[in-house]
């Protein structure tokens, strides 16, 4: 599916924390493609160990599902909703 | 010992016996370190390297082997076009979350990023069909790479862990791996099931829909207890077939596309829907806005992204099947379920409207799919396993064959990938070496992995299989009949090599019926034989598989043969 604007479409901002293993932000990308959102912007700080990536989203589908798909992904340490926490990784 | 060996010995250390595999260059050094080890170890055995003759081949091995285990299949191949090959095989794993190691050699560390020969991103090229993947940038991280790898694919969900490892890497010196520690289990605890428990109890229709998530968490019997202590009506997916085992006297089918009447009835009317180990995928839901309409739902899954995902949950619980299941039973055993009547009902409902195969007793008339299949479950041992692959013959096993367990029904869901069979039958005949293991394949199925009849040869494995021949593309020409106004397009197959003498070129013995009367004796010389036999059944080529929801519609527009005579006049050839 491609991710067009809607007039339902909603921005978020994301702030996700990920091992920086060789595909890390790739991986984060595709899934944000796949589950039907597009990055508006994009900034990330390599800290040796952790990449700290902060994103703003545009979607018109629920953002707690991207979430979780995001989540899923074994590299990523934790993942926090514009100011909110989203719920800590569960058995996957 | 080098990195090569180190793998080798960390497999045999986690209990991995048979990999399934292709060589080429930069994967020659695990290949030297096999054949090193097959010669200085010849008594204390060695890892079994199975030889397939495609990488396909190789990865969809490496998952039946999964599959009818549940232990980690591992697959291997060489950089480029091994590792291109694989994808498709990795992909069916990762769709049906089966636990693989993948494992490919890649070109040198310092020719990576030249277009070197057989040079491709690999690790680009799997992101989207694995549980994880690796790309070894030192041998150093080989050794926890491994280990979390081994770990991961196994947890959880299970799915697929690729490790892309260079040549060079391949090659450097690491010491020998430390004693294996097994880790401990993970805690096996119910979330609070009273709100579940609640609902249930309010209840007038309940019903259960389970999925492949059972067996996936060896679930089964905590699964048959919960059945059997609740009484309830039970559905299943494609990928659940077998939960129930062959004595549940509520089971009503599988739900769906080809589902049966009775469990896509029973769906629509119940007021709620215990779905255990499923995630709803549309096949199995027809159109999602008119399924379960009148249902509250409970959804239980190892996975919480599956929960909410395509349906809002009343009720969500992320868990541990085994001992959620078990604390049902338990609170079930104190005070049941009262659904007698909705329990008769659906009786009624799966005896008047489960899966029915119109038979023609005339020893002379043409074998039809569903019959044959009837006959097939009525005579093969109860612990038979059967490898399908994918068209109108793996739906006919869905529906007609009775199958025990879930693990001895391996069918391609989530992908749905034709060619899938003959090497997941042989994957799974190395796991299971005593039981008897058929590949019910389709012709045009059987000659996207027909070279793994050497695999067969070489390994004499007595993997069995049963080509339903219709000379066409069937389950593509029945909707294109139903649903393309009867305009067949680019699926005819009548012109298919002879696959009695196709077998024998492979040094397997063959035989083909085409009529009623022969397909109890061709069943028996199959089952009787232990080797590897090829049985050819000609069937028509208008067989149709009934019911049939059209793809997108809702699941109660079931359409039968009765939609194909009064809509779709059948071509005057066929009459
Ligand atoms: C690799 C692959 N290519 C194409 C398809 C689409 N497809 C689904 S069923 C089918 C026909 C299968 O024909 P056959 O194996 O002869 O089985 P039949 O339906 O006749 O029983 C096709 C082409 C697929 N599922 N997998």
């Amino acid at each position: 599916m491609s991710p067009t604007t809607t007039q339902s479409s909603t921005c978020h901002q994301l702030a996700c924390r990920m091992q920086a293993e060789p595909a890390a932000l790739e991986r984060v990308c595709q899934v944000i493609r796949i589950r039907g959102f597009r990055i508006d912007q994009m900034q990330v700080v390599n800290e040796g160990e952790v990449l700290a990536i902060t994103l703003q989203l545009t979607g018109d589908r629920p953002v707690s599902m991207l979430c979780s798909q995001i989540e899923k992904l074994h590299s990523v340490l934790t993942l926090t909703l514009a100011g909110q926490q989203a719920p800590a990784r569960q058995t996957a | 010992m080098n990195a090569a060996h180190h793998i080798l010995e960390t497999l045999q250390r986690n209990g991995i016996d048979t990999v399934f595999g292709y060589p080429g260059g930069c994967i020659m050094p695990l290949y030297d370190a096999l054949a090193a080890r097959d010669m200085a170890r010849e008594a204390a055995g060695n890892i079994q390297h199975v030889l397939c003759r495609h990488e396909q081949g190789c990865a969809l091995a490496a998952d039946g082997y999964a599959r009818a285990s549940g232990r980690i299949g591992v697959c291997i191949a060489t950089s480029g076009p091994g590792a291109t090959n694989l994808i498709t095989g990795v992909a069916n794993a990762h769709r049906d979350s089966i636990p693989l190691l993948v494992i490919t050699g890649q070109v040198p560390t310092t020719l990576i990023g030249t277009d070197a020969f057989q040079e491709t991103d690999v690790l680009g090229m799997a992101l989207g069909i694995v549980k994880h993947s690796y790309l070894v940038t030192s041998a150093e991280e080989l050794p926890q790479i491994l280990d979390d790898a081994l770990s991961l694919a196994q947890s959880g969900r299970p799915g697929p862990v690729w490790l892309d490892i260079p040549k060079d890497i391949l090659l450097t010196e690491l010491p020998a791996p430390g004693p294996t520690l097994t880790p401990p289990a993970a805690p096996k605890t119910s979330p609070d099931v009273s709100a579940a428990l609640a609902l249930l109890r309010q209840a007038n229709k309940p019903l259960l829909y389970s999925g492949g998530g059972v067996s996936l968490a060896s679930a089964e019997d905590a699964f048959r207890r919960f059945a059997a202590v609740s009484g309830l009506p039970n559905v299943v997916t494609l990928k659940g077939i077998g939960n129930p085992g062959l004595a549940n006297p509520d089971y009503l089918g599988m739900l769906g596309m080809h589902g049966s009447r009775a469990a896509n009835k029973a769906v629509d009317q119940c007021d709620v829907l215990l779905v255990i180990g499923a995630r709803l995928d549309d096949r199995a839901t027809g159109q999602l806005q008119t399924f379960a309409p009148h249902a509250r739902l409970i959804h239980l899954d190892a996975d919480a992204a599956e929960l909410g995902k395509l349906k809002t949950a009343d009720i969500a619980l992320p868990c541990e099947l085994n001992a959620t299941l078990d604390s049902l039973s338990e609170a079930l055993e104190a005070s049941p379920l009262r659904i007698e009547p909705w329990r008769q009902q659906c009786r009624n409902g799966f005896i008047t409207q489960g899966f029915h195969a119109a038979q023609n007793d005339e020893p002379h008339a043409p074998i039809t799919g569903t019959a044959f299949v009837r006959e097939l479950s009525r005579l093969t041992p109860d612990d038979a396993i059967i490898a399908c692959d994918v068209g109108q013959h793996q739906m006919w096993i869905a529906q007609h064959y009775e199958f025990g367990h879930p693990r001895h029904h391996l069918s391609s869901g989530g992908l749905g990938t034709m060619g899938f069979g003959l090497p997941a039958a042989i994957g799974a005949q190395f796991a299971r070496p005593g039981q008897t293991v058929i590949n019910v394949t389709g012709d045009g199925s059987f000659m996207m992995n027909a070279q793994e009849l050497a695999t067969i040869r070489r390994y004499k494995l007595p993997v069995k299989l049963i080509i339903l021949d219709n000379q066409c593309l069937g389950m593509v020409r029945q909707q294109q009949e139903l649903f393309y106004g009867n305009r067949e397009s680019e699926i005819n197959l009548d012109d298919n090599p002879d696959f009695v003498a196709l077998a024998r070129a492979f040094d397997i013995p063959a035989l083909s019926i085409h009529r009623v009367d022969q397909i109890q004796r061709g069943i028996g010389t199959l089952l009787a034989y232990n080797k590897a036999i090829v049985l050819h059944v000609a069937i028509a080529r208008e067989d149709n598989v009934w019911p049939i929801v059209k793809p997108g519609a809702s699941n109660i527009e079931m359409l039968d043969e009765s939609y194909r005579t009064n809509n779709h006049p059948i071509k005057e050839r066929i009459a």
